[in-house]
């Protein structure tokens, strides 16, 4: 019988059109996101095979989440449909048993579910065999991954959320719970994701996923290309426990669904118990019969519908918003809030304050997609509510207007938007208030959620209510809803970028406490009323097109709109249409006629553009810039800026120069812009390129000067990537943004080998070759000067100050500006910026180094931080690596449109969001970043702008691996080696992930190019490590030799060969090895401790004997791994029972590196107390993917 | 525009002329169908699937046909759809209700739908319908607790609230207890002395009882209309009755007209149209509006075979 009912839920399902068009659009997405970079599945391809292993299975899993979507659609509906259509009463009539009837409806919508998953495998199949894929990125055809992926994720999934989703229909047969219960379970999974968001969680975390995605990425995370290209996926582990514990509690679920179902009609489990009203027979009294029957006075008219349409939207948002589903999922929404805000915004596990604008992040990255859904389900069950419940026919018959009808729904479902908003907003105060955090900006609140982002959910709500009115059909309507807001998000990967025609999209409005929304309201505003337009458009269609009665003929509807087209209903229309083409046309004005319309697509061709016309240029030995003089004047109101300067150029080759390159931001306005004794030989404005021929030739040793007027302007707004540097309050732009420069500029260049293939382009060389002697006669910052004197005048508005590099001579104020005027005592880099807010400045000196902060002044929290910083770094750093060359620090805040910081001679710009408003204060535990970023900029003062690379290979090894260094012993020392070692597990994490989105090739340490994974991360992870091989002082004191040795050095500049040749002098003779390992190779560790026992002397010691298995590899480029011989210094390392102040081991018995030479080996080591654990390098300072198997458990053994 | 209450309605009429009506899946519905229908209670009889509900919901404005007219006095309800709705008061066959509203609210939301916005006089008028239909002591109750009996009382409570002038009641009876049945027919038969009802049934006895007018439909098309006294009395002197044994039933159905047959007391007893008595063991019969209704589909089967 079972199987009958299987057979027969299968042929049923099989016929409706949803698993067929499910089938389709499933097999269309994964078709997209194989064949093409428009779709993504869980994360970009990168540089992967398109059918690796690993996309398969990630694909393949991460569907299955959308798959939830199916299980509700096809499960939770084989036993709904029987409720809802009334036929339950005919199948429990019959002789079923319950067991067979549940698990049959259950096994055959299930099944049918699993497959629609052919449609996603088939969609990697074919889409991996598309003619237009590069046949190198295309891996053989494999059976193995799809067979796992449908083992491990595809059928386990379905049937966990089908169980689900399955008993909640079945028990509460309502269609409404059983949404709620599909929301729950999402919300539930996103919060339990966010509250186990970090690196201690990470097992917790695997178990707790439902979808076994976390389990994934934990088996995966640092897969290697190579790996995920080959790898199959062991099965054991978290992973396999995951499955077994969600698929048991699945099935219990099932089990308790057919133990408490119960074959029986009635309105439902509660419904029954509810208590009957009795019947009364009372005859009417004749006079209320009479009254009944009493003509009344019946008001009609406009006054009149108002007041209908009052009525009737309160009575539908009263009954939206107390209905219990919506208090369900205002509730979840709200934790799901509070959990996304336990981690605002942190970095290396340390919290920030909880200020509004990152809390209205917070909301918005936690709220957005759930309003969204809320708006879809609701805008569908109100359109058809009164069908369902066979009401229509009553209230179609009654004489009010369709508009009081549809309006109330609509004002119903701007209600929840705004009802939502609302308990968002309560909620963000309260979580503000339970962190002690009382500054609560209700304004910015109202601003933030009101004005920025309630619009658009509005207009998602018209649009859901348009298209379930036109489409006249629930499930289709939720589709084309969905699909419309997808598109808004896909339709930027083809180039399709203008948010005039992406629903109720509008340029981001990102908020920074300096500069508040500033210029970014101005088109966000055009946009909404552009989008209210439109949406006005979409409400008279749905009025037109409104279905009243039975009629549902295309045909026969849009006769009935035509009748409904009033002069009223023409007169809105036509106004609407207006308003459309009128605020469209003021934007397209602005963004197109103005402004360039760049997509990024469109922005990426330029660049090939530019790089096949002038590449050729690059190796153009031009003159060098000796000399800079500016006067920049900032006007922050207009967002504009104009440049003045001259640089004064020698010939500094020894051949004649006929020709001065320049490359300039296409952007600028040129006024004027002259080589003197040259004239314009060459000019192409669009892409930024001009040449001028030299009338006489430049003599070697000769000079010349470029003289330029440049004006940058921002006129109207843009659709995308509006201009944050020039701001009402925190410019903040550098030297290369709008400055002239010579020659070719290799910056401009498109790094993404697909980007690059796509138009016709050789891969990119990131650096030139380390043993490229030519390429080291340019330093790796700049390739048209050594060193050069600077000296400028900026002026801005007087309630601002402006800052340069340099020392200020003056500052004075003159037709209502503010003027400074700065000058540096030594020469300097080319590279420079330009900043300019309304700061409070805190000073303070060390030694006779001034060290200024220029903040924001609602963000005091964390200066004297960055003074500490400054000053423990000065110390150290003058005591180990050689004098400060400048005498002046200063940190300078600018907004949060970036987030990094940087170091400019004497001067480092330090962006709000990594730093100013870190929570450190009463989080002793907590790591402080801050305290880290500012010494590793201060670092730079030596390791960048004393020491400097050649532009080779490795040169990022000689300013970013040695700040981070350089960083880290500044900060062990004000920290203590604890914090370093969770320091450094983030750094081992990033390192070990950023290996597998490796684009290109991972290079050794020494031949880094330009890689941030390799040269902060590893870098970290090396030079402590090497320091621990070395010794602090003798590394240091090398370091120091090779710092003086080339310390503003003219070309050639230095390079990591010579830098290795300094480190190895440190490093004992016995241990060189290390150098090779560390630098030169990819060298990777799977050290593990096997067994542990101890036993006690007579003596009263502890004998611990220590088994560890140990294996090294040496990777390739691609992460492919080669056994390499061990002959290996590690730490061996027993820890006693924990205490207070210990390392979380427990306290430290015993350490000291050992000779490791075979892949089994063990240890016997005495300490004086009881051993609790024993490992092999227990502080993981060698790399090593498992790191948490190398301590164990010390049992005791046999005496 | 407020109307005075208290104006006398001139009595209306309502007229349907040549109205089809072919659904998609090719079922003709209405073929062709014209009525005139006067004040007072009109009443609608025909067999499951005759076109009845398709008819009423036309005439209510829920439904388009595909050609035809209707006119309710002034008005073409087809074109002029909210002023017929600011008149009518219609009763589906099926309908449901919101569960966890009291009837008392959605009456009170009804009338204000009705155009009842004066709140004072929209609690009088509510208040007097619920007594009428006798829902006064379960007003306060949710709508989804109620009996099938009572959910059908209050579908009538709607449709009568709001003085209508055009009423259609699809099957009103239905689900209705006897006493309550006859309840409601004395209240349609006391309003339906100046309006148009139009009441749909397949209970010949609420039309002979109720009505002063009807037309008999099947298969979409009008078989009868007109006073059904009347019809009664053309058929005196031609039905005859004849108690016989079940198996010789099919004898008769090819030998004489049969219009009915009905078990009585386990024989079965056929009634025969002829203009004379058929044989000696047939015995002549007062005609009562059942046989009216069935010679009428009778002689619809014989043509359309």
């Amino acid at each position: 019988m079972l199987l009958r009912i299987l057979a027969f839920e299968l042929r049923y399902q099989l016929r409706q059109p949803l698993f067929w068009i499910s089938l389709f659009l499933f097999f269309l997405l994964t078709f997209g996101a194989i064949s093409t970079d428009v779709i993504v599945v869980g994360g970009a391809i990168g540089s992967v095979n398109r059918n690796a292993p690993f996309v398969i299975l990630q694909m393949l899993a991460v569907m299955t989440g959308i798959g939830t979507f199916l299980t509700t659609a096809f499960v939770a509906n084989s036993i709904h449909r029987d409720f809802e259509s009334r036929t339950d009463a005919v199948f429990f009539s019959l002789p079923l048993k319950k067991r067979d009837y549940l698990l049959g409806r259950f096994s055959g919508s299930l099944l049918l579910a699993n497959l629609v998953f052919l449609g996603v495998i088939m969609g990697i199949v074919i889409g991996s065999m598309m003619p237009w894929l590069e046949p190198a990125r295309v891996g053989p055809f494999l059976l193995g991954p799809y067979v796992q992926a449908m083992l491990i994720f595809v059928v386990p999934n379905l049937f966990l959320t089908g169980a689900i989703f399955f008993s909640c229909a079945a028990l509460t047969r309502s269609l409404l719970w059983t949404y709620v219960s599909v929301v729950v379970f999402f919300v539930g999974w996103g919060i339990a994701g966010a509250f186990l968001n970090d690196l201690e969680n990470k097992s917790v975390a695997a178990m707790a996923d439902p979808f076994g995605l976390s389990a994934f990425e934990l088996v995966t995370r640092y897969w290697t290309v190579s790996e995920r290209n080959a790898g199959g996926l062991p099965f054991t582990g978290a992973l396999l426990w995951n499955r077994i514990l969600w698929v048991g509690l699945a099935a219990l679920i099932l089990a308790f669904t057919c133990a408490r179902f119960k074959l029986t009609t009635a309105e439902g489990g509660r419904a029954r118990r509810r208590r009957r009203v009795e019947e009364t027979v009372e005859a009417a009294a004749p006079e209320a019969r009479a009254a009944a029957r009493a003509p009344v006075s019946v008001a009609f008219g406009p006054a009149a519908w108002f007041r209908q349409y009052l009525h009737q939207a309160r009575l539908e948002t009263i009954g939206a918003i107390t209905g219990t589903p919506f208090l369900v999922m205002l509730v979840f929404g709200v934790i799901n809030i509070v959990a996304n805000s336990t981690e605002i915004d942190d970095l290396y596990g340390t919290a920030v304050y909880p200020v509004t604008h990152l809390i209205l992040q917070v909301i918005q990255g936690a709220f957005g997609l759930f309003v969204f859904l809320i708006l879809i389900f609701y805008s569908g069950d109100m359109v058809w509510r009164d069908r369902t419940l066979r009401l229509s026919e009553v209230v179609d018959a009654l004489p009010a207007p369709g508009w009081v009808l549809w309006g109330a729904k609509g004002t119903a479902l701007a209600a929840m938007v705004v009802a939502l908003h609302a308990a968002a907003m309560a909620t963000g105060i309260g979580i503000q208030m339970y962190r002690g955090y009382t500054n609560f900006e209700v304004g910015l609140y109202l601003k933030g959620l009101f004005l920025v982002s309630c619009p658009q959910f509005l207009f998602i709500a018209a649009l859901c209510l348009f298209v379930q009115v036109a489409v006249n059909q629930k499930f289709l309507g939720w589709l084309i809803s969905l699909l419309v807001y997808v598109m808004g998000q896909v339709l930027p990967a083809m180039r399709l970028e203008h948010h005039l025609y992406r629903f109720a999209t509008a340029p981001e409005a990102p908020y920074s406490d300096m500069n508040g929304f500033g210029h970014f309201v101005e088109p966000r505003v055009w946009f909404f009323l552009y989008w209210g337009f439109v949406c006005a458009v979409l409400v008279v269609l749905a009025h037109l097109l409104w279905v009243r009665g039975t009629g549902t003929g295309l045909a026969l509807r849009l006769r009935i709109a035509r009748r409904r087209l009033s002069p009223a209903a023409r007169a809105i229309l036509l106004a609407s249409l207006a308003g459309v083409a009128a605020t469209g046309g003021w934007i397209y004005y602005n963004t197109n006629v103005l402004n360039d319309y760049l997509p990024a697509k469109t922005r990426m061709d330029r660049q090939a553009e530019f790089e096949k016309l002038y590449k050729a240029n690059e190796k153009l030995r031009g003159p060098r810039v000796i000399n800079v003089a500016a006067d920049v004047d900032i006007h922050p109101e207009t967002r504009s800026v104009e440049i003045r300067g001259r640089y004064l150029l020698v010939n500094k080759t020894t051949e004649p120069i006929q020709a001065v390159h320049v490359t300039i931001n296409p952007l600028v306005t040129i006024n004027k812009l002259e080589v003197e004794g040259g004239r314009l030989d060459m000019e192409d404005a669009r892409l930024g390129y001009r040449i001028f021929a030299l009338v006489s030739p430049l003599a070697p040793g000769a000079q010349t000067r470029l003289s330029f007027d440049l004006a940058v302007t921002n006129r109207g707004f843009v659709n995308n990537g509006a201009n944050t540097k020039l701001v009402a309050n925190g410019t903040f732009f550098d030297s290369y943004d709008y400055f002239p420069h010579l020659g070719y500029s290799r910056a401009n260049e498109l790094d993404d080998p697909n980007e690059r293939r796509r138009r016709g382009l050789p891969p990119v060389q990131r650096f030139p070759k380390i043993d490229d002697a030519a390429a080291r006669m340019d330093n790796y910052i700049s390739s048209e000067a050594d060193w050069v004197h600077f000296e400028t005048t900026v002026s801005t508005s007087p309630d601002q100050i402006a800052i340069a590099p340099g020392y200020l001579q003056k500052e004075w104020e003159a037709g209502g500006r503010r003027y400074f005027h700065y000058a540096m005592d030594s020469p300097i880099f080319d590279f420079f910026a330009y900043l300019s807010a309304r700061y409070a400045v805190t000073k303070d000196v060390w030694n006779d180094v001034a060290i200024e902060v220029y903040h924001h002044p609602g963000h005091p929290w964390n200066v004297n931080r960055m003074i500490e910083g400054v000053k423990a770094s000065l110390d150290y750093f003058t005591r180990n690596f050689g004098p400060y060359q400048h005498r002046q620090v200063r940190i300078v805040e600018f907004p949060r449109y970036a987030r990094f910081a940087q170091s400019f001679p004497n001067t480092i710009p330090f962006s709000e969001s990594i730093g100013f408003i870190a929570r450190l204060d009463d989080e002793p535990e907590a790591i402080d970043y801050v305290f880290y970023v500012t010494a590793h900029e201060v670092a730079h003062q030596w390791w960048a702008h004393q020491v400097m690379g050649g532009n080779v290979q490795g040169a990022t090894l000689l300013s970013e691996t040695m700040s981070q260094y350089s960083a880290l012993m500044v900060m062990e020392k004000a920290y203590g080696r604890d914090k370093m070692r969770k320091f450094l597990k983030y750094e081992m994490d990033n390192y070990l992930r950023g290996r597998g989105g490796e684009r290109i090739e991972e290079m050794p340490l020494y031949l880094v190019e330009n890689q941030p994974y390799i040269h902060y991360r590893k870098g970290s992870v090396v030079m402590y490590a090497l320091r621990d091989y070395v010794g602090e002082e003798p590394l240091n004191r090398s370091l120091a030799e090779y710092v003086s040795a080339v310390k503003f050095q003219q070309p050639p500049y230095t390079f990591t060969l010579e830098f290795l040749d300094y480190i190895r002098s440190a490093v004992p003779e016995d241990r060189l090895s290390v150098v090779d390992d560390m630098f030169r190779n990819i060298t990777l560790y799977e050290n593990r401790a096997s067994a542990a026992t101890w036993s006690r002397r007579d003596d009263g010691k502890y004998v611990v004997t220590l088994s560890v298995s140990s294996a090294k590899f040496r990777a390739d480029g691609s992460g492919a791994e080669m056994p390499a011989p061990l002959d290996d210094w590690v730490d061996v390392g027993v820890f006693g029972d924990k205490e207070p102040g210990a390392p979380p081991e427990g306290r430290l018995l015993y350490l000291e590196k050992r000779r490791i030479q075979r892949n089994e080996d063990t240890f016997e080591v005495v300490v004086d107390q009881k051993p609790f654990k024993a490992g092999i390098d227990p502080f993981n300072k060698l790399i090593d993917r498992n790191p948490e198997n190398n301590l164990i458990a010390v049992s005791a053994g046999a005496s | 525009m407020q109307e005075t209450p208290g104006t006398t309605h001139a009595l209306l009429t309502l007229t349907i002329e040549n109205l089809s009506k072919t659904y998609p899946n090719g079922v003709r519905a209405l073929d062709d169908v014209s009525l005139t229908i006067p004040a007072g209670m009109f009443g609608l009889l025909g067999p499951n699937g005759a076109g009845k509900s398709t008819l009423m919901r036309t005439i209510a404005t829920l439904q388009e046909p595909d050609s035809g007219r209707i006119r309710l006095g002034d008005l073409d309800v087809l074109r002029q759809k909210h002023e017929v709705r600011r008149t009518l008061g219609y009763l589906p066959q099926e309908f449901g209700v919101y569960p966890r509203v009291s009837a008392l609210e959605m009456l009170s939301h009804v009338a204000v739908l009705k155009g009842l916005v004066n709140p004072g006089q929209r609690r009088e008028t509510v208040d007097a319908i619920l007594h009428t239909t006798n829902l006064w002591d379960v007003r306060k109750h949710k709508l989804g607790t109620y009996s099938g009996g009572m959910r059908q009382r209050f579908g009538i409570a709607q449709a009568l609230l709001g003085d209508p002038r055009l009423i259609i009641v699809d099957e009103p009876t239905a689900g209705l207890d006897p006493a309550e049945r006859l309840r409601f027919n004395n209240m349609l038969s006391e309003i339906g002395e100046n309006v148009v009802v139009i009441l749909s049934t397949h209970i010949v006895e609420d039309v002979s009882d109720l009505c002063r007018r009807m037309a008999i439909i099947s298969r979409g098309r009008v078989l009868l209309t007109g006073d059904p006294q009347h019809a009664i009395d053309e058929l005196r002197g031609r039905v005859w009755k004849k108690v016989i044994e079940r198996g010789h039933l099919a004898g008769y159905e090819r030998d004489c007209t049969v219009i009915s047959t009905r078990l009585v007391a386990g024989r079965t007893a056929i009634h025969v149209v002829a203009d004379s008595r058929p044989d000696g063991s047939f015995e002549e019969v007062p005609p009562d509006l059942e046989d009216v209704y069935f010679s009428a589909l009778k002689g619809s089967d014989r043509r359309a075979a």
